[in-house]
Protein backbone atom coordinates (compact mmCIF):
# COMPACT_ATOMS: atom_id res chain seq x y z
CA UNK A 1 0.00 0.00 0.00
CA UNK A 2 2.72 2.40 0.80
CA UNK A 3 4.88 2.38 -2.37
CA UNK A 4 1.33 2.40 -4.36
CA UNK A 5 1.25 5.50 -2.50
CA UNK A 6 4.15 6.88 -3.25
CA UNK A 7 3.55 5.71 -6.84
CA UNK A 8 0.43 7.58 -7.30
CA UNK A 9 2.21 10.72 -5.61
CA UNK A 10 4.72 11.28 -7.85
CA UNK A 11 1.83 10.69 -10.93
CA UNK A 12 0.10 13.18 -8.78
CA UNK A 13 3.16 15.51 -8.76
CA UNK A 14 3.91 14.75 -12.23
CA UNK A 15 0.37 15.98 -13.33
CA UNK A 16 0.46 19.23 -11.29
CA UNK A 17 3.87 19.92 -12.72
CA UNK A 18 2.56 19.49 -15.94
CA UNK A 19 5.24 17.21 -16.98
CA UNK A 20 2.69 14.42 -17.57
CA UNK A 21 0.11 15.97 -19.36
CA UNK A 22 3.09 18.13 -21.20
CA UNK A 23 4.52 14.73 -22.75
CA UNK A 24 1.23 13.22 -22.99
CA UNK A 25 0.24 16.33 -25.50
CA UNK A 26 2.91 15.92 -27.31
CA UNK A 27 2.78 12.32 -28.50
CA UNK A 28 -0.72 12.97 -28.79
CA UNK A 29 0.40 15.94 -31.24
CA UNK A 30 2.08 13.70 -33.36
CA UNK A 31 -0.56 10.74 -32.98
CA UNK A 32 -3.22 13.45 -34.28
CA UNK A 33 -0.85 14.42 -37.50
CA UNK A 34 -0.54 10.51 -38.91
CA UNK A 35 -4.04 9.88 -37.62
CA UNK A 36 -5.70 13.09 -39.56
CA UNK A 37 -3.13 15.02 -41.74
CA UNK A 38 -1.00 12.07 -43.04
CA UNK A 39 -3.20 9.50 -45.94
CA UNK A 40 -1.45 6.71 -47.48
CA UNK A 41 -3.00 4.92 -50.36
CA UNK A 42 -1.70 1.40 -50.97
CA UNK A 43 -2.34 -0.31 -54.19
CA UNK A 44 -0.96 -4.23 -54.48
CA UNK A 45 1.15 -4.07 -51.71
CA UNK A 46 2.96 -0.49 -53.08
CA UNK A 47 2.10 2.91 -52.26
CA UNK A 48 0.02 4.69 -54.97
CA UNK A 49 0.31 8.24 -52.92
CA UNK A 50 0.51 10.08 -50.01
CA UNK A 51 -1.50 12.66 -48.77
CA UNK A 52 0.26 14.98 -46.27
CA UNK A 53 -2.06 18.45 -45.26
CA UNK A 54 -4.21 17.94 -48.70
CA UNK A 55 -1.07 17.91 -50.79
CA UNK A 56 -1.28 14.53 -52.81
CA UNK A 57 1.80 13.05 -53.87
CA UNK A 58 2.24 10.09 -56.25
CA UNK A 59 4.83 7.76 -55.20
CA UNK A 60 7.46 6.23 -57.44
CA UNK A 61 5.93 2.51 -58.18
CA UNK A 62 8.73 0.47 -56.32
CA UNK A 63 7.79 2.22 -53.02
CA UNK A 64 6.93 -0.75 -51.08
CA UNK A 65 4.39 -0.30 -48.42
CA UNK A 66 6.57 -2.25 -45.65
CA UNK A 67 9.72 -0.63 -46.40
CA UNK A 68 7.91 2.73 -46.02
CA UNK A 69 6.47 1.66 -42.62
CA UNK A 70 9.57 0.49 -41.29
CA UNK A 71 11.16 3.89 -42.19
CA UNK A 72 8.13 6.03 -40.39
CA UNK A 73 8.74 3.89 -37.33
CA UNK A 74 12.83 4.10 -37.44
CA UNK A 75 12.02 7.86 -37.39
CA UNK A 76 9.90 7.84 -34.45
CA UNK A 77 12.34 5.70 -32.74
CA UNK A 78 15.09 8.27 -33.57
CA UNK A 79 12.55 10.74 -32.20
CA UNK A 80 12.28 9.17 -28.78
CA UNK A 81 16.47 8.34 -28.51
CA UNK A 82 16.99 11.96 -28.85
CA UNK A 83 14.13 14.74 -28.61
CA UNK A 84 12.22 12.18 -26.90
CA UNK A 85 14.92 11.28 -23.98
CA UNK A 86 16.25 14.54 -23.52
CA UNK A 87 12.76 16.03 -22.51
CA UNK A 88 11.75 12.92 -20.08
CA UNK A 89 14.82 13.94 -18.21
CA UNK A 90 14.45 17.30 -18.84
CA UNK A 91 10.78 17.28 -17.95
CA UNK A 92 11.09 14.85 -14.63
CA UNK A 93 14.31 15.54 -13.15
CA UNK A 94 12.60 17.55 -10.02
CA UNK A 95 10.62 14.57 -9.15
CA UNK A 96 12.91 12.90 -6.63
CA UNK A 97 14.67 15.77 -5.50
CA UNK A 98 11.61 17.81 -4.51
CA UNK A 99 10.76 15.11 -2.28
CA UNK A 100 14.07 15.83 -0.61
CA UNK A 101 13.19 19.04 0.31
CA UNK A 102 13.60 19.81 4.04
CA UNK A 103 10.24 19.84 5.65
CA UNK A 104 8.72 17.34 3.62
CA UNK A 105 11.50 14.11 3.72
CA UNK A 106 11.22 14.80 7.43
CA UNK A 107 7.60 13.61 7.57
CA UNK A 108 7.74 11.26 4.86
CA UNK A 109 10.74 9.58 7.05
CA UNK A 110 8.52 9.43 10.07
CA UNK A 111 6.38 7.28 8.78
CA UNK A 112 6.91 3.57 9.39
CA UNK A 113 8.16 3.31 5.91
CA UNK A 114 11.63 1.60 4.79
CA UNK A 115 14.05 3.91 3.22
CA UNK A 116 14.67 2.32 0.13
CA UNK A 117 10.91 1.86 -0.33
CA UNK A 118 10.38 5.90 -0.31
CA UNK A 119 13.24 6.27 -3.14
CA UNK A 120 12.20 3.19 -5.03
CA UNK A 121 8.25 4.36 -5.11
CA UNK A 122 9.25 7.49 -6.58
CA UNK A 123 12.11 5.94 -9.13
CA UNK A 124 9.28 3.92 -9.73
CA UNK A 125 6.55 6.69 -9.99
CA UNK A 126 8.92 8.71 -12.64
CA UNK A 127 9.61 5.72 -14.59
CA UNK A 128 5.73 4.99 -15.19
CA UNK A 129 5.15 8.57 -16.39
CA UNK A 130 7.17 8.12 -18.49
CA UNK A 131 6.52 5.01 -19.94
CA UNK A 132 2.84 5.57 -19.78
CA UNK A 133 3.83 8.73 -22.78
CA UNK A 134 6.23 6.14 -24.46
CA UNK A 135 3.70 3.57 -25.12
CA UNK A 136 0.83 5.69 -25.61
CA UNK A 137 2.89 6.99 -29.01
CA UNK A 138 4.20 4.08 -29.97
CA UNK A 139 1.59 1.79 -29.92
CA UNK A 140 -1.06 4.77 -31.24
CA UNK A 141 0.98 5.18 -34.15
CA UNK A 142 1.74 1.54 -34.79
CA UNK A 143 -2.12 1.37 -34.43
CA UNK A 144 -2.67 4.04 -37.07
CA UNK A 145 -0.16 2.52 -39.54
CA UNK A 146 -1.43 -0.28 -39.20
CA UNK A 147 -5.14 0.45 -39.44
CA UNK A 148 -4.32 3.05 -42.34
CA UNK A 149 -1.97 0.51 -44.23
CA UNK A 150 -2.45 -2.71 -43.10
CA UNK A 151 0.78 -3.54 -42.34
CA UNK A 152 1.29 -4.66 -38.66
CA UNK A 153 5.05 -5.08 -38.03
CA UNK A 154 6.17 -5.52 -34.87
CA UNK A 155 9.74 -4.40 -34.77
CA UNK A 156 8.79 -1.09 -33.77
CA UNK A 157 7.05 -2.69 -30.40
CA UNK A 158 10.73 -3.46 -29.45
CA UNK A 159 11.15 0.93 -28.99
CA UNK A 160 8.90 0.35 -25.75
CA UNK A 161 11.41 -1.83 -23.80
CA UNK A 162 14.30 -0.57 -25.02
CA UNK A 163 13.76 3.18 -24.71
CA UNK A 164 11.91 2.43 -20.89
CA UNK A 165 15.49 0.22 -20.27
CA UNK A 166 17.84 3.88 -21.33
CA UNK A 167 15.12 6.01 -19.77
CA UNK A 168 15.78 3.88 -16.56
CA UNK A 169 19.95 4.55 -16.63
CA UNK A 170 19.51 7.50 -17.02
CA UNK A 171 17.14 7.92 -14.40
CA UNK A 172 19.31 6.90 -11.91
CA UNK A 173 22.00 9.44 -12.32
CA UNK A 174 19.00 11.72 -11.50
CA UNK A 175 18.19 9.64 -8.42
CA UNK A 176 22.17 9.81 -7.79
CA UNK A 177 22.53 12.96 -8.21
CA UNK A 178 19.47 13.84 -6.36
CA UNK A 179 20.10 12.13 -2.98
CA UNK A 180 24.06 13.28 -3.16
CA UNK A 181 23.21 16.93 -3.77
CA UNK A 182 18.97 17.75 -3.88
CA UNK A 183 19.67 19.68 -6.62
CA UNK A 184 17.16 19.62 -9.65
CA UNK A 185 19.63 21.20 -11.61
CA UNK A 186 22.59 19.02 -11.21
CA UNK A 187 20.25 15.92 -11.60
CA UNK A 188 19.29 17.22 -14.95
CA UNK A 189 23.00 18.26 -15.99
CA UNK A 190 24.71 14.83 -15.38
CA UNK A 191 22.11 13.08 -17.16
CA UNK A 192 22.62 15.58 -20.46
CA UNK A 193 26.27 15.25 -20.23
CA UNK A 194 26.32 11.83 -20.71
CA UNK A 195 23.73 12.10 -23.68
CA UNK A 196 26.05 14.30 -25.43
CA UNK A 197 28.51 11.98 -24.58
CA UNK A 198 27.38 9.08 -26.04
CA UNK A 199 27.68 9.60 -29.80
CA UNK A 200 30.95 10.57 -29.19
CA UNK A 201 32.33 7.81 -26.96
CA UNK A 202 30.33 5.68 -29.70
CA UNK A 203 33.27 6.36 -32.05
CA UNK A 204 35.60 4.24 -29.79
CA UNK A 205 36.96 2.25 -32.98
CA UNK A 206 38.32 5.52 -34.50
CA UNK A 207 39.18 6.85 -31.22
CA UNK A 208 41.41 3.41 -30.40
CA UNK A 209 43.76 4.31 -33.97
CA UNK A 210 43.65 8.01 -33.15
CA UNK A 211 44.48 7.88 -29.50
CA UNK A 212 48.29 8.08 -29.02
CA UNK A 213 48.35 6.15 -25.40
CA UNK A 214 47.63 3.20 -24.09
CA UNK A 215 46.13 5.31 -21.05
CA UNK A 216 43.84 7.61 -22.93
CA UNK A 217 42.72 4.60 -24.90
CA UNK A 218 41.37 2.72 -21.85
CA UNK A 219 40.15 5.80 -20.16
CA UNK A 220 38.17 6.06 -23.25
CA UNK A 221 37.02 2.71 -23.41
CA UNK A 222 36.22 2.39 -20.13
CA UNK A 223 33.87 5.07 -20.58
CA UNK A 224 32.17 3.74 -23.42
CA UNK A 225 31.24 0.46 -21.35
CA UNK A 226 30.41 1.80 -17.93
CA UNK A 227 27.95 4.88 -19.30
CA UNK A 228 24.78 4.28 -20.68
CA UNK A 229 24.92 3.83 -24.52
CA UNK A 230 21.73 6.11 -25.82
CA UNK A 231 23.25 6.65 -29.27
CA UNK A 232 24.83 2.77 -29.58
CA UNK A 233 20.95 1.25 -28.38
CA UNK A 234 19.33 3.53 -30.32
CA UNK A 235 20.96 2.71 -33.67
CA UNK A 236 20.64 -1.19 -32.21
CA UNK A 237 16.83 -0.49 -32.29
CA UNK A 238 16.17 1.28 -35.27
CA UNK A 239 18.62 -1.52 -37.31
CA UNK A 240 16.11 -4.00 -35.63
CA UNK A 241 12.92 -1.78 -36.33
CA UNK A 242 13.96 -1.28 -40.22
CA UNK A 243 14.32 -4.97 -40.03
CA UNK A 244 18.00 -5.01 -40.42
CA UNK A 245 20.27 -7.18 -38.21
CA UNK A 246 20.10 -5.71 -34.77
CA UNK A 247 24.01 -6.64 -34.19
CA UNK A 248 24.62 -7.05 -30.35
CA UNK A 249 23.21 -6.04 -27.67
CA UNK A 250 25.31 -5.36 -25.25
CA UNK A 251 24.60 -1.26 -25.67
CA UNK A 252 21.08 -2.15 -23.92
CA UNK A 253 22.37 -4.80 -21.34
CA UNK A 254 25.19 -2.87 -20.04
CA UNK A 255 22.77 0.30 -19.77
CA UNK A 256 20.64 -1.37 -17.78
CA UNK A 257 23.08 -2.80 -15.56
CA UNK A 258 24.69 0.37 -15.38
CA UNK A 259 21.05 1.62 -14.35
CA UNK A 260 20.85 -0.73 -11.28
CA UNK A 261 24.75 -0.37 -9.76
CA UNK A 262 23.44 3.77 -9.61
CA UNK A 263 20.35 3.09 -8.60
CA UNK A 264 21.68 0.90 -5.55
CA UNK A 265 24.46 3.19 -5.11
CA UNK A 266 21.59 5.85 -4.77
CA UNK A 267 19.69 3.59 -1.92
CA UNK A 268 22.89 3.37 -0.01
CA UNK A 269 23.24 7.11 0.16
CA UNK A 270 20.27 7.58 0.68
CA UNK A 271 19.87 5.51 3.69
CA UNK A 272 23.11 6.80 5.22
CA UNK A 273 21.89 10.46 4.52
CA UNK A 274 20.76 12.47 7.22
CA UNK A 275 17.84 15.22 6.81
CA UNK B 1 12.91 0.58 37.34
CA UNK B 2 10.44 1.02 34.69
CA UNK B 3 9.47 -1.91 32.72
CA UNK B 4 10.26 -0.85 28.79
CA UNK B 5 6.38 -1.15 27.97
CA UNK B 6 5.64 1.52 30.34
CA UNK B 7 7.90 3.86 28.73
CA UNK B 8 6.77 5.68 25.51
CA UNK B 9 10.05 6.79 24.02
CA UNK B 10 13.41 5.91 25.88
CA UNK B 11 17.35 7.55 24.73
CA UNK B 12 20.28 5.89 25.98
CA UNK B 13 22.94 8.27 25.76
CA UNK B 14 21.92 9.34 22.62
CA UNK B 15 24.88 11.42 20.74
CA UNK B 16 25.19 13.37 17.17
CA UNK B 17 27.97 14.78 15.74
CA UNK B 18 28.13 16.87 12.99
CA UNK B 19 31.06 16.57 11.03
CA UNK B 20 32.41 19.03 8.15
CA UNK B 21 34.05 17.10 5.03
CA UNK B 22 36.86 19.57 3.92
CA UNK B 23 37.73 21.11 7.56
CA UNK B 24 37.00 17.83 9.43
CA UNK B 25 35.45 19.97 11.85
CA UNK B 26 32.97 18.23 14.70
CA UNK B 27 30.58 19.89 16.08
CA UNK B 28 27.98 17.64 18.79
CA UNK B 29 25.07 18.58 18.36
CA UNK B 30 23.44 15.97 20.88
CA UNK B 31 25.78 15.11 23.75
CA UNK B 32 24.18 11.68 25.48
CA UNK B 33 20.91 12.63 26.25
CA UNK B 34 19.13 10.19 28.35
CA UNK B 35 15.56 10.92 28.60
CA UNK B 36 12.37 8.62 29.61
CA UNK B 37 8.70 9.54 28.48
CA UNK B 38 6.21 7.64 30.33
CA UNK B 39 3.17 6.42 28.41
CA UNK B 40 0.32 8.74 28.98
CA UNK B 41 2.07 11.51 29.89
CA UNK B 42 2.72 15.28 28.26
CA UNK B 43 6.01 15.92 27.85
CA UNK B 44 7.77 18.85 26.99
CA UNK B 45 11.15 19.74 25.57
CA UNK B 46 12.95 22.93 26.01
CA UNK B 47 15.57 24.67 24.70
CA UNK B 48 16.93 27.84 23.65
CA UNK B 49 17.70 28.51 19.83
CA UNK B 50 20.68 25.83 18.67
CA UNK B 51 20.17 23.83 21.69
CA UNK B 52 19.58 20.21 19.90
CA UNK B 53 16.35 19.83 20.33
CA UNK B 54 15.41 19.25 16.45
CA UNK B 55 18.11 17.22 16.00
CA UNK B 56 17.22 14.93 18.92
CA UNK B 57 13.54 15.00 17.66
CA UNK B 58 15.00 13.62 14.14
CA UNK B 59 17.28 10.96 15.45
CA UNK B 60 14.06 9.95 17.62
CA UNK B 61 12.19 9.79 14.41
CA UNK B 62 15.32 8.55 12.00
CA UNK B 63 15.38 10.68 10.00
CA UNK B 64 18.63 11.81 11.64
CA UNK B 65 21.10 8.82 12.34
CA UNK B 66 22.94 9.05 15.53
CA UNK B 67 26.23 8.57 16.40
CA UNK B 68 26.00 6.97 19.30
CA UNK B 69 23.12 5.72 21.92
CA UNK B 70 19.93 4.39 20.88
CA UNK B 71 16.35 5.47 20.81
CA UNK B 72 13.38 3.03 21.63
CA UNK B 73 9.10 3.98 21.05
CA UNK B 74 7.01 1.70 22.96
CA UNK B 75 10.73 -0.71 24.03
CA UNK B 76 11.35 -0.95 19.63
CA UNK B 77 14.33 0.51 18.41
CA UNK B 78 13.33 3.58 16.54
CA UNK B 79 15.43 2.79 13.65
CA UNK B 80 12.87 -0.12 12.72
CA UNK B 81 9.96 1.55 10.22
CA UNK B 82 7.57 -0.47 12.50
CA UNK B 83 8.32 1.26 15.82
CA UNK B 84 7.27 4.76 14.13
CA UNK B 85 3.54 3.36 13.40
CA UNK B 86 2.61 4.16 16.79
CA UNK B 87 4.21 7.84 15.92
CA UNK B 88 1.81 11.04 14.74
CA UNK B 89 4.31 13.86 14.09
CA UNK B 90 4.25 17.56 13.03
CA UNK B 91 7.45 19.04 11.99
CA UNK B 92 8.31 22.60 12.66
CA UNK B 93 8.75 24.03 8.92
CA UNK B 94 7.17 21.83 7.48
CA UNK B 95 6.65 21.78 3.87
CA UNK B 96 3.63 20.26 2.61
CA UNK B 97 3.22 19.86 -1.53
CA UNK B 98 1.23 22.58 -2.68
CA UNK B 99 -0.58 20.35 -5.54
CA UNK B 100 -2.30 18.37 -2.86
CA UNK B 101 -5.91 18.74 -1.85
CA UNK B 102 -6.49 19.03 2.35
CA UNK B 103 -8.05 15.77 1.77
CA UNK B 104 -5.89 14.51 -0.76
CA UNK B 105 -2.92 15.33 1.89
CA UNK B 106 -4.36 13.35 4.28
CA UNK B 107 -5.04 10.61 2.07
CA UNK B 108 -1.57 10.47 1.17
CA UNK B 109 0.14 10.57 4.79
CA UNK B 110 -2.54 8.13 5.82
CA UNK B 111 -1.58 5.50 3.53
CA UNK B 112 2.02 5.60 4.09
CA UNK B 113 0.90 5.02 8.09
CA UNK B 114 -0.96 1.73 6.62
CA UNK B 115 -4.25 3.43 6.74
CA UNK B 116 -7.13 1.34 4.86
CA UNK B 117 -8.30 3.37 2.09
CA UNK B 118 -11.80 2.76 3.20
CA UNK B 119 -11.11 4.02 7.14
CA UNK B 120 -9.16 7.31 5.33
CA UNK B 121 -13.02 8.15 3.38
CA UNK B 122 -14.72 7.97 6.82
CA UNK B 123 -11.69 9.53 8.83
CA UNK B 124 -10.83 12.28 6.55
CA UNK B 125 -14.15 14.78 7.00
CA UNK B 126 -14.23 13.86 11.14
CA UNK B 127 -10.52 14.92 11.57
CA UNK B 128 -10.99 18.35 9.36
CA UNK B 129 -13.81 19.22 12.03
CA UNK B 130 -11.62 18.16 14.62
CA UNK B 131 -8.96 20.29 14.32
CA UNK B 132 -11.32 22.94 13.32
CA UNK B 133 -11.26 23.37 9.76
CA UNK B 134 -14.96 23.39 7.40
CA UNK B 135 -15.00 20.56 5.33
CA UNK B 136 -15.36 23.06 2.32
CA UNK B 137 -11.53 23.29 2.43
CA UNK B 138 -10.99 19.18 2.24
CA UNK B 139 -11.04 19.99 -2.03
CA UNK B 140 -8.99 23.48 -1.98
CA UNK B 141 -5.29 22.86 -2.96
CA UNK B 142 -2.95 23.28 0.33
CA UNK B 143 -0.81 26.18 -1.56
CA UNK B 144 -4.22 28.40 -0.82
CA UNK B 145 -3.94 27.38 2.95
CA UNK B 146 -2.81 30.07 5.66
CA UNK B 147 0.09 29.54 7.78
CA UNK B 148 -2.88 28.56 10.65
CA UNK B 149 -4.85 26.14 8.67
CA UNK B 150 -1.61 24.45 7.70
CA UNK B 151 -0.76 24.12 11.29
CA UNK B 152 -4.23 22.56 11.65
CA UNK B 153 -4.59 20.12 8.54
CA UNK B 154 -1.11 19.15 9.75
CA UNK B 155 -1.85 18.40 12.82
CA UNK B 156 -4.99 16.17 11.16
CA UNK B 157 -2.40 14.43 9.51
CA UNK B 158 0.01 13.48 12.71
CA UNK B 159 -3.97 12.30 14.41
CA UNK B 160 -5.28 10.26 10.92
CA UNK B 161 -3.85 6.89 12.01
CA UNK B 162 -4.64 7.20 15.96
CA UNK B 163 -1.60 7.42 17.20
CA UNK B 164 -0.01 6.26 20.34
CA UNK B 165 2.23 9.15 20.68
CA UNK B 166 2.23 12.59 19.30
CA UNK B 167 5.52 14.38 18.23
CA UNK B 168 4.76 18.46 17.69
CA UNK B 169 7.11 20.83 16.83
CA UNK B 170 5.44 24.01 17.47
CA UNK B 171 2.04 23.23 17.19
CA UNK B 172 0.58 26.21 17.91
CA UNK B 173 3.25 28.43 15.49
CA UNK B 174 1.17 30.46 12.96
CA UNK B 175 -2.17 29.84 15.17
CA UNK B 176 -4.35 32.90 16.20
CA UNK B 177 -5.67 32.36 19.61
CA UNK B 178 -9.04 30.80 19.36
CA UNK B 179 -7.45 28.09 17.23
CA UNK B 180 -4.19 27.76 19.15
CA UNK B 181 -7.54 27.01 22.07
CA UNK B 182 -8.78 24.92 19.74
CA UNK B 183 -5.51 22.56 19.44
CA UNK B 184 -5.18 22.72 22.96
CA UNK B 185 -8.61 21.11 23.48
CA UNK B 186 -7.74 18.41 20.83
CA UNK B 187 -4.84 17.62 22.45
CA UNK B 188 -6.53 17.17 26.11
CA UNK B 189 -8.86 15.04 24.39
CA UNK B 190 -6.04 13.11 23.21
CA UNK B 191 -3.99 13.34 26.61
CA UNK B 192 -6.96 12.45 28.07
CA UNK B 193 -7.46 9.22 25.81
CA UNK B 194 -4.00 8.06 27.31
CA UNK B 195 -2.15 9.24 24.59
CA UNK B 196 1.66 10.37 25.21
CA UNK B 197 2.02 13.84 24.12
CA UNK B 198 5.69 15.09 23.34
CA UNK B 199 6.07 18.54 22.45
CA UNK B 200 8.40 20.88 21.47
CA UNK B 201 7.92 24.53 21.72
CA UNK B 202 9.57 28.00 22.25
CA UNK B 203 6.14 28.87 24.05
CA UNK B 204 7.21 28.52 27.62
CA UNK B 205 3.50 29.56 28.96
CA UNK B 206 1.90 26.85 26.48
CA UNK B 207 4.41 24.12 27.34
CA UNK B 208 3.64 25.22 31.34
CA UNK B 209 0.10 25.16 30.82
CA UNK B 210 0.19 22.08 28.93
CA UNK B 211 3.00 19.56 29.77
CA UNK B 212 2.75 17.19 33.32
CA UNK B 213 7.36 16.81 32.68
CA UNK B 214 9.67 18.79 31.11
CA UNK B 215 13.39 18.44 30.07
CA UNK B 216 15.23 21.86 29.09
CA UNK B 217 18.36 21.10 27.09
CA UNK B 218 21.25 23.40 26.67
CA UNK B 219 24.30 22.98 24.35
CA UNK B 220 23.22 19.12 23.35
CA UNK B 221 22.72 17.91 26.90
CA UNK B 222 20.02 17.46 29.29
CA UNK B 223 20.52 20.63 31.61
CA UNK B 224 16.93 19.97 33.81
CA UNK B 225 14.44 17.37 34.06
CA UNK B 226 11.11 17.13 36.12
CA UNK B 227 7.53 17.29 36.58
CA UNK B 228 6.26 20.88 36.06
CA UNK B 229 4.01 21.18 39.16
CA UNK B 230 7.70 20.76 40.91
CA UNK B 231 10.00 22.64 38.97
CA UNK B 232 7.16 25.60 39.40
CA UNK B 233 7.03 24.97 43.25
CA UNK B 234 7.98 28.10 44.22
CA UNK B 235 4.54 29.71 43.40
CA UNK B 236 3.05 31.07 46.79
CA UNK B 237 2.42 34.27 48.44
CA UNK B 238 4.80 36.37 50.51
CA UNK B 239 3.95 38.06 53.91
CA UNK B 240 6.13 40.78 55.23
CA UNK B 241 5.25 41.83 58.77
CA UNK B 242 6.92 43.35 61.72
CA UNK B 243 6.42 44.00 65.66
CA UNK B 244 8.79 46.59 67.49
CA UNK B 245 11.10 46.78 64.51
CA UNK B 246 11.89 43.24 64.21
CA UNK B 247 10.49 42.04 60.45
CA UNK B 248 9.54 38.75 59.72
CA UNK B 249 9.05 37.38 56.17
CA UNK B 250 7.10 34.36 55.11
CA UNK B 251 6.71 32.01 51.96
CA UNK B 252 3.50 30.50 52.07
CA UNK B 253 2.30 28.20 48.89
CA UNK B 254 -1.56 28.49 48.87
CA UNK B 255 -4.28 31.56 49.91
CA UNK B 256 -5.92 29.29 52.46
CA UNK B 257 -2.02 28.97 53.89
CA UNK B 258 -1.63 32.93 53.61
CA UNK B 259 -4.65 34.06 55.43
CA UNK B 260 -3.79 31.18 58.43
CA UNK B 261 -0.71 32.64 58.43
CA UNK B 262 -1.78 36.44 58.57
CA UNK B 263 -3.99 34.78 61.79
CA UNK B 264 -1.28 33.39 63.53
CA UNK B 265 0.96 37.02 62.69
CA UNK B 266 -2.12 39.22 64.36
CA UNK B 267 -2.46 37.13 67.27
CA UNK B 268 1.04 37.66 67.56
CA UNK B 269 0.69 41.11 67.30
CA UNK B 270 2.96 41.74 64.56
CA UNK B 271 1.69 44.33 61.72
CA UNK B 272 0.99 43.01 57.96
CA UNK B 273 2.78 45.58 55.80
CA UNK B 274 2.39 43.11 52.69
CA UNK B 275 0.89 40.62 50.89
CA UNK B 276 2.45 39.48 47.17
CA UNK B 277 1.41 36.89 45.12
CA UNK B 278 4.39 34.80 43.91
CA UNK B 279 5.72 33.39 40.90
CA UNK B 280 7.93 30.76 40.02
CA UNK B 281 6.64 30.30 36.47
CA UNK B 282 8.80 28.50 34.35
CA UNK B 283 10.19 30.52 32.21
CA UNK B 284 12.45 31.73 35.80
CA UNK B 285 13.34 28.07 35.23
CA UNK B 286 14.52 27.96 31.83
CA UNK B 287 16.45 31.49 31.89
CA UNK B 288 17.99 30.45 35.20
CA UNK B 289 18.96 27.04 33.76
CA UNK B 290 20.34 28.10 30.77
CA UNK B 291 21.87 31.36 32.12
CA UNK B 292 23.60 29.01 34.76
CA UNK B 293 25.58 27.42 31.73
Amino acid sequence: MTTVALIVDTFREAMARKIFWGLFGLSALMILFFLFLMRIDVVEGAVATITLFGNERTTRADVNVDELIRQVHSSIAGFLYTFGMFLAVFASAGLIPSVLEPGRIELILSKPVSRWQILLGRFAGNILVVAANITFLVVGVWLIFGWKTGVWTTAFLVTIPATIILFFSLLSIVAWAGVLWESTAVSTMIPVVVMILSPVLAQNRIAERLLSSQWSRDVWNTLYYALPKVFDTGRMTLNYVQGKPAGDWMPLWSSALFGIVILGWSLWIFEKRDF
Amino acid sequence: MEMSGELALETENLRKVFRNGWSAREVVAVDEISLKVKRGTTFGLLGPNGAGKTTFVKMVLSSCHATAGVARIFGKDSRLPEARRPIGYLPENHRFPTYFTGAGMLDFYAALSGVSAASRRTLIPELFERVGLDRQWMDVRIGKFSKGMLQRVGLAQALIHQPEMLILDEPSDGVDPVGRRQIRDVLRTLESGGVTIFLNSHLLEEVEMFCSEVAIINKGRVALQGRVADLTAGKGFRLVASRNGTRRELHVGTQAEANRAIDELRREEFEVESMQATASRLEDVFIQVVEKR
